[in-house]
């Protein structure tokens, strides 16, 4: 895969396969274009030139709205600084994604998944009102309350303390080894990336394998 | 200092930015349309009071029945005065065996003080500031006609015999009265005495007519008030200034009003944009305040960078404002042909000052918020400093507008109304605005979801009652803008409507007057033949008002009235079963054969008065008024008050008696008709068959009052498209100030899979439900708030049902569409970029 802009290339000779229910980390110093990588294997994002499959069906081929359509109700996100929207309450955060297809029980969903983070008792507190490792936490539930096939997690401690990210994480492990999906975690910390099946680094714009447990390739 | 050239870099960088530009544009339209209306009617004003003293004949006239005295002259003179003499009787004139009664006025060297009189003296017509010379007269045409003579033949004017050199076409100073409707002979003051008209007991009345400025008046107002108690008729022209009368006063309202409108919408964007502007620059404050960067500091700075911008702006607005007034006044230049004075320095200050008190106001409260941000929050963005409560903004921009409101308007009652009104009506509009976003989502809730399209309206309306606080600060915002723009449109509607009902094509254009009860058939055959429109014929008896319940009016009267015109002449009398056309009761009943009987009854008869004469003479139902006609008298017992329209063009009467009671008395008829421009023909026939019948053209000051109405009307459209630029002002400043919001959320639900199309319909419904809303609150707000506007503009309130259907349709495309527009780029963006251009990714 590769992506020129002019005199700029972030990654370059790029190739990567991810299998259903796997778990992947990509690990790069800051700049080092993990984050850009992320948003390409999302579809948030076009490579300049390249192929993308996501759910087997070429990204290419796909204009911003086939994108997103490939993408609603089965990819999860869960980013670095949380991107929850201030004006609504953690409740409503996690029914956004749900609301986008008629759905059923989405109020009774969200509830459960905001149950299951721990955040019961604080259901109609706005983003603000809540701390940092909460704020992951109904991010956590949002990735997941639509039941999605794919979670992406953009240094999801990288705003948080130690002691709290330890507990994002084992918390996104778990409900990730629960649910069955497969996830694709961007970091800058190795050990947070050393429990994923798979670790790659990248480097000047190409990944690298760095631990290999159950059979990936680079 | 170093704040101040800090302020101006950070003003500088910061000029690229949506929400300094939403505050710039607001302040400067808000000072563009205060300064051109203040310019525009501070000019319009003295062009106006210039025209009147044209009208009047002088600023000051003094009237009388015997010469004035010169120490009079020389205290009038000594206070600054310019003066003229005139003289003013009627006396028949003849040629030949032609006789005619003649409307004498003679003038002296410095006739006319104001304009020029226009004269055929066989050259054409001549515009000339002076009367005819010693020795010489000029006469109306109409006499010329009468008495069959031209220019160079002599005509008898008492017992001299004067050459006629000039046909006078207009003289500057006519005047729709009924006193002088003889037609008119001019000549000099030189050869009055030996007309030997002037005689014990001759009906003359002598006029002092004075030029000069309003101070040099007012110094003599001790003076004047003795002459006015010793019976001397004084007509000030900015208290009695004739002609345009209540329109104009309408239409000045109407710009002020404008003005104050557009003033209130720009404080409102600002107010909008200056929380963006605040939000923007919370990081910035925090970091200089890491750097050590004190409170004070940090406020100075940031005021300073919004003063810098509103200097800016003022000075910009003040200079369209100049343009928009040259232009104003250009379109009235062909009605006012005067030399006005250069605008003053007034409504420059006027527009800085409202430009500052529009920032302090409106920004303030929010600004504050800056200098109160902690160093901490470079380290916890979270850290935001609450913002400034509710109330204290809206009591700072309502203290701030009150005062802009008793600047512009010198009434301090009306402006603390206005102001108790708004707020009253802004808390009720929270409630009542709180229920409809509620009851709208409760109704989308109930659509189908199957649909893409119920489902992006139900999105939309979620997010709309998500955001409950910001939108329904929105709400409130969008509602008074629609309000504002509503308000002024409906009034420049029913304004134009009303003059132009006030004076259709076929408003009388000659009053014929003098018309025996003999004539009567003849005349109205006449006139139904050749006029395209007539009043009817009224009866008309003169007599004089000589008691009031029986006492003398000057014992009974008000002291301010006794020397009311009313009390020193004649007054005509008519009598009429039916209520006149655009006569209106204000109290009381009209007769009914109850109140009115058989006319066989005795006691008093029922009669029925203008109401304001009945105020100036301080009288009321149930008052008898007792009049002497001739050498009789007959009393009549006040039974109803009307109202009238003396800008009408109507024969118009103070007192109506009911059938049966006047008949008696000697009368004549007046009757007022439109005849079309092509008929002078019938005229002539009119002329030579009832050569008894007088009559007076008033084309020509109809002309007048159009041409002015008309122009005045283009000015007032030309005001609305800058409230309309305004209240567009607002819609930006606001759409622009919840646009970094709507983006990111935008941006998460592209990343949670939502397509363009579901976003675009989402967005659209959801700015086009707040827009509905809004147009419906704001047709509600102008129609409670025309309620009390049209009883200060004097316009009859009614219903606007086209208003009610038009606003909410039209809120819901415009803000749709504004909202679309704005909403526009971060839709084109990939969702990757929308969200790390919020700084987040």
């Amino acid at each position: 895969m590769k992506s020129g802009e002019r005199e700029l290339v972030i990654l370059d000779q790029l190739s990567l396969e991810v299998e259903r229910g796997e778990s992947v980390a990509i690990v790069g110093s800051s700049g080092a274009g993990k984050s850009t990588l992320l948003g390409l294997l999302a579809g948030l994002d076009t490579p300049t030139a390249g192929e993308l499959e996501l759910f087997g069906q070429s990204l290419r081929a796909l204009d911003e709205d086939g994108r997103a359509a490939l993408r609603a109700g089965r990819v999860g996100f869960v980013f670095q600084n949380f991107q929850l929207l201030p004006t609504l309450t953690a409740m409503e955060n996690v029914m956004l994604p749900l609301e986008l297809a008629p759905r059923q029980d989405v109020a009774a969903k969200s509830r459960y998944w905001l149950t299951r983070v721990g955040l019961e008792a604080r259901l109609d507190h706005l983003p603000k009102q809540l701390s940092g490792g909460e704020q992951q936490r109904v991010a956590v539930a949002r990735a997941f309350v639509g039941d999605p096939d794919l979670v992406f997690a953009d240094e999801p401690t990288g705003n948080l303390d130690e002691e709290t990210g330890k507990r994002i994480i084992d918390l996104l492990f778990t409900l990730n080894r629960e649910s069955g999906t497969t996830l694709i975690l961007v970091t800058h910390d190795l050990s947070l990336a050393r429990r994923c099946d798979r670790c790659l680094t990248l480097e000047g714009g190409t990944l690298k394998t760095v631990e290999q447990r159950h059979g990936a390739e680079a | 200092m170093n704040l101040i050239l800090l302020s101006l870099k950070g003003l500088r960088r910061d000029l690229r930015a949506a929400d300094v530009r939403a505050l710039f544009l607001a302040l400067m339209l808000a000072v563009a349309a205060t300064t051109m209306i203040g310019f525009f009617l501070d000019r319009l004003e003295r062009g106006l009071t210039r025209q009147a003293g044209q009208l009047m004949g002088g600023d000051l006239v003094l009237e009388q029945g015997d010469p004035f005295a010169e120490s009079l002259r020389t205290t009038l003179r000594d206070a600054g005065l310019t003066l003229s003499d005139q003289v003013d009787l009627v006396s028949m004139v003849s040629q030949a065996d032609a006789f005619q009664p003649a409307g004498l006025k003679v003038v002296d060297a410095q006739y006319p003080l104001y304009g020029t009189v226009q004269v055929n003296r066989g050259n054409g017509i001549e515009s000339l500031a002076q009367g005819p010379v010693a020795g010489e007269v000029w006469i109306a045409p109409r006499l010329a006609r009468l008495l069959e003579v031209g220019l160079g033949d002599r005509v008898q004017v008492g017992s001299l015999k004067l050459p006629v050199t000039g046909l006078i076409e207009r003289e500057p100073d006519q005047q729709a009265g009924f006193a002088g409707l003889a037609p008119r002979v001019m000549l000099n003051q030189a050869d009055l005495a030996a007309t030997g008209l002037v005689r014990p007991g001759s009906r003359i009345e002598y006029e002092l007519l004075a030029r000069g400025s309003p101070a040099a008046i007012d110094s003599l107002q001790d003076e004047l008030d003795r002459l006015r108690t010793a019976g001397v008729e004084i007509r000030d022209v900015r208290v009695d200034r004739p002609g345009l009368g209540r329109s104009l006063e309408r239409a000045q309202k109407y710009l002020s009003l404008a003005g104050l409108a557009a003033v209130l919408l720009a404080g409102v964007a600002v107010a909008m944009a200056t929380r963006r502007y605040v939000d923007r620059h919370l990081d910035t404050a925090a970091l200089l305040r890491c750097f050590g960067a004190s409170q004070r500091q940090l406020g100075q700075l940031f005021a300073w960078q919004l003063a810098w911008l509103g200097i800016v702006a003022a000075v910009v607005g003040a200079l369209l404002g100049l343009a928009g007034q040259a232009a104003l006044l250009a379109l009235l230049v062909r009605f006012l042909p005067l030399e006005l004075p250069a605008p003053g320095m007034l409504p420059w200050a006027m527009g800085v000052l409202t430009a500052l008190a529009v920032l302090v106001g409106f920004a303030g409260p929010t600004l504050l918020r800056l200098k109160r941000v902690s160093a901490l929050k470079v380290l916890r963005r979270e850290l935001d400093p609450i913002p400034a409560a509710g109330w204290i903004v809206v009591a700072m921009a309502s203290a701030v507008f009150g005062a802009l409101l008793w600047l512009y308007s010198g009434d301090l009652w009306l402006s603390l109304g206005i102001l108790l009104g708004g707020l009253v009506a802004l808390v009720g509009l929270w409630g009542v605005g709180r229920g409809l976003l509620s009851l709208l989502l409760a109704a989308l809730s109930r659509l189908p979801s199957g649909s893409e399209r119920s489902r992006a309206w139900q999105l939309g309306g979620r997010q709309l009652s998500r955001r409950r606080a910001a939108s329904l600060g929105q709400l409130l915002a969008f509602s008074v803008t629609f309000a504002a723009m509503a308000i002024i449109a409906l009034v420049r509607g029913d304004l134009l409507t009303t003059w132009q009902a006030q004076l259709p094509a076929d408003t009388p254009n000659y009053f014929a007057i003098n018309i025996q009860p003999h004539e009567r058939e003849g005349v109205e055959s006449l006139i139904e033949r050749g006029a395209d429109s007539a009043s009817g014929l009224y009866p008309m008896v003169r007599g004089r008002l000589t008691a009031i319940d029986g006492i003398a009016p000057a014992e009974k009267v008000p002291e301010a009235h006794r020397s009311d015109g009313a009390l020193r002449r004649d007054l005509n009398l008519t009598w009429r079963a039916e209520l006149p056309a655009g006569n209106r009761l204000t109290a009381g009943r009209w007769f009914d054969q109850d109140t009115w009987g058989d006319g066989e009854s005795d006691g008093p008869v029922p009669i029925s008065v203008e109401e304001e004469l009945a105020g100036r003479l301080g009288l009321s139902l149930g008052d008898t008024l007792t009049f002497t006609i001739g050498s009789d008298s007959v009393t009549g017992r006040v039974t109803s008050l009307r109202h009238l329209d003396w800008e009408s063009f109507q024969p118009n009467f103070f007192i109506i008696f009911p059938p049966g009671a006047l008949e008696a008395f000697g009368h004549s008829y007046i009757t007022a008709f439109h005849l079309p421009a092509d008929n002078e023909d019938w005229l002539g026939e009119l002329v030579r068959d009832y050569p008894g019948v007088s009559l007076l053209n008033v084309e020509a000051l109809l002309e007048q009052v159009r041409g002015i109405l008309g122009q005045v009307t283009r000015a007032v459209e030309f005001v609305l498209g800058f409230v309309l630029l305004a209240g567009i002002s607002v819609l930006y400043a606001a759409l622009t100030a919840s646009r970094p919001v709507r983006a990111h959320e935008g941006a998460l639900l592209r990343v949670f899979g939502a397509g363009n199309r579901t976003l675009v319909r989402m967005q659209w419904a959801e700015f086009a439900l707040l827009g509905f809303a809004s147009g419906l609150l704001g047709a509600a707000l102008a129609e409670a708030a025309a309620v009390g506007i049209y009883a200060w503009l004097g316009l009859v309130p009614t219903l606007h049902v086209v208003m009610w259907l038009v606003m909410p349709l039209a809120g819901a495309l415009i803000i749709g569409t504004i909202g679309f527009l704005l909403s526009r780029g971060a839709r084109r963006r990939s969702p990757m970029a929308s969200l790390r251009l919020l700084g987040e990714t």
